[in-house]
């Protein structure tokens, strides 16, 4: 043949070829191939999981916040009800001591009231006694008449003084 | 190294340089090195026509012996890495694991890039293609000897500068890109890529001009023995190189584009309702 081609050559070529081929695919190529998948997916598996561990995250950070928020906002109503009912309890208690303090003002004032006049009523009777003994001293001491009319004149007093 | 030692470095290397060019200039002139006048020595070197090999009996080329030698030398290695070496593969990879997963990345994003849709086996019959070109035509550089039919000492060229073994490459790609649409889009993949029957043509010849044009330089280069002490260095090692890289690379990307095509999913043409 022309160029000294060789049919039988040509498909000495050819097998030696294959031989060649079917090393390289299965003996290198494939478990390269394989392995550099693996780690591929090794590595995009990784990153898929920390995407997923900072989505997770980011959510529960916001949940915590919303949480927080929510907690704040209720303290302050606490708190504010709590100031309320703090001043409606110190109002009433103030108003209570107010209501005492008077009650014993007034009862204090009866009492002396009522002390006052007893005070009197036996001052009267110490007097009535004292002037009765005085006049007891003056009888026995000078005359009888003088004595009557005085007497006759302390029970007039005392009539007067009842009516 | 100090810089007093490597001057004298430098001043040595220079006189044994010189004194080599001069002594090559004044004794050989612009003799040949071989008996053999240039143009036979191309025309083997093209045509293998005497320069035959006997392999059990049968009369072949030197590239097929060293199409088999580069193949069994590049089996073995890869059996220890997949005994020893794959294994042990880590996750964060050491240099020779990084080199090979580099090299499997480099074709299997080929092969993504211009077959999309099926990529896995191309990716494969690329990587396994692209090393054997790269790896046999490297082969050369190193100059395995062989005897001929006629008792001759021959040094073993890159396979593929054989025209059996381009034709081989080229057509057994097209083979490769012809199933390939076969079975993923029927006789339709498969009418795909006959349409484009030069294929096979133009890739085996694209190899064997590419790696026979570096071959007839080196020759060339080689059989003036004035031209074959220091310029070899340049042009049969850089030219070698840069075909390995240039020829693995561009096979490759045409069987990977081609086979692309030819199994890319038939679009269905949409019909506009009539009114």
């Amino acid at each position: 043949m022309p160029l000294n081609i060789d049919i039988q050559q040509i498909l000495l070529h050819m097998l030696n070829f294959v031989i060649l081929f079917a090393v390289g695919y299965f003996l290198l190529y494939n478990p390269i191939k394989k392995f550099m998948d693996k780690r591929e997916k090794y590595y995009s598996d990784m990153d898929e999981e920390a995407e997923k561990k900072l989505s997770d995250s980011e959510k529960l950070r916001a949940d915590y916040e919303e949480k927080l928020k929510e907690l704040n906002s209720e303290t302050e109503r606490i708190k504010s009800d709590t100031l309320t009912e703090a001043r409606a309890k110190a109002d009433e208690m103030i108003k209570d001591a107010k209501a005492e303090a008077s009650d014993i003002i007034s009862s204090a004032r009866a009492q002396g009231e009522a002390e006052k006049n007893d005070i009197i009523r036996s001052a009267s009777d110490e007097i009535r006694e004292l002037a009765r003994s005085t006049a007891e001293k003056l009888i026995t001491s000078e005359n009888e008449d003088e004595y009557n009319k005085f007497l006759k004149s302390v029970e007039e007093a005392d009539n007067g003084e009842n009516e | 190294m100090s810089k007093k030692r490597r001057i004298v470095s430098i001043v040595v290397f220079a006189v044994i340089f010189a004194a080599l060019l001069v002594g090559i200039v004044l004794t050989s002139g612009a003799s040949p090195a071989s008996e053999e006048p240039i143009g036979e020595v191309m025309k083997d070197a093209v045509l293998h026509e005497t320069g035959k090999i006997n392999l059990l009996g049968i009369r072949i080329n030197p590239g097929l012996v060293s199409a088999f030698s580069v193949s069994g030398i590049m089996i073995l290695f890869a059996l220890i890495i997949r005994i020893f070496v794959i294994p042990k593969f880590k996750l964060k990879p050491g240099r020779f694991q990084f080199l090979l997963e580099k090299a499997v990345g480099l074709f299997d994003g080929l092969a993504k890039e211009n077959s999309p849709h099926k990529s896995h086996f191309i990716g494969g019959y690329i990587f396994s293609a692209g090393a054997y070109i790269f790896f046999s035509t490297l082969f050369e550089l190193f100059g395995f000897q062989a005897v001929t039919v006629t008792g001759r000492p021959i040094s073993l060229p890159a396979p593929l500068s054989d025209i059996n073994g381009a034709i081989a490459m080229g057509v057994f790609s097209y083979g490769v890109i012809l199933i390939g649409g076969l079975i993923n889009n029927g006789f339709k993949g498969m009418f795909n890529a006959l349409k484009d029957f030069s294929l096979p043509i133009s890739m085996s010849f694209r190899l064997f001009g590419a790696l026979l044009s570096g071959a007839l330089v080196t020759e060339l280069v080689y059989y003036y023995s004035l031209t074959s002490y220091v310029i070899p260095v340049l042009v049969g090692v850089l030219f070698t190189l840069l075909h390995a890289v240039i020829q693995a690379y561009v096979l490759t990307m045409l069987v990977s584009i081609f086979y692309g095509e030819s199994s890319e999913p038939s679009r269905k043409k949409k019909r506009g309702k009539k009114i």
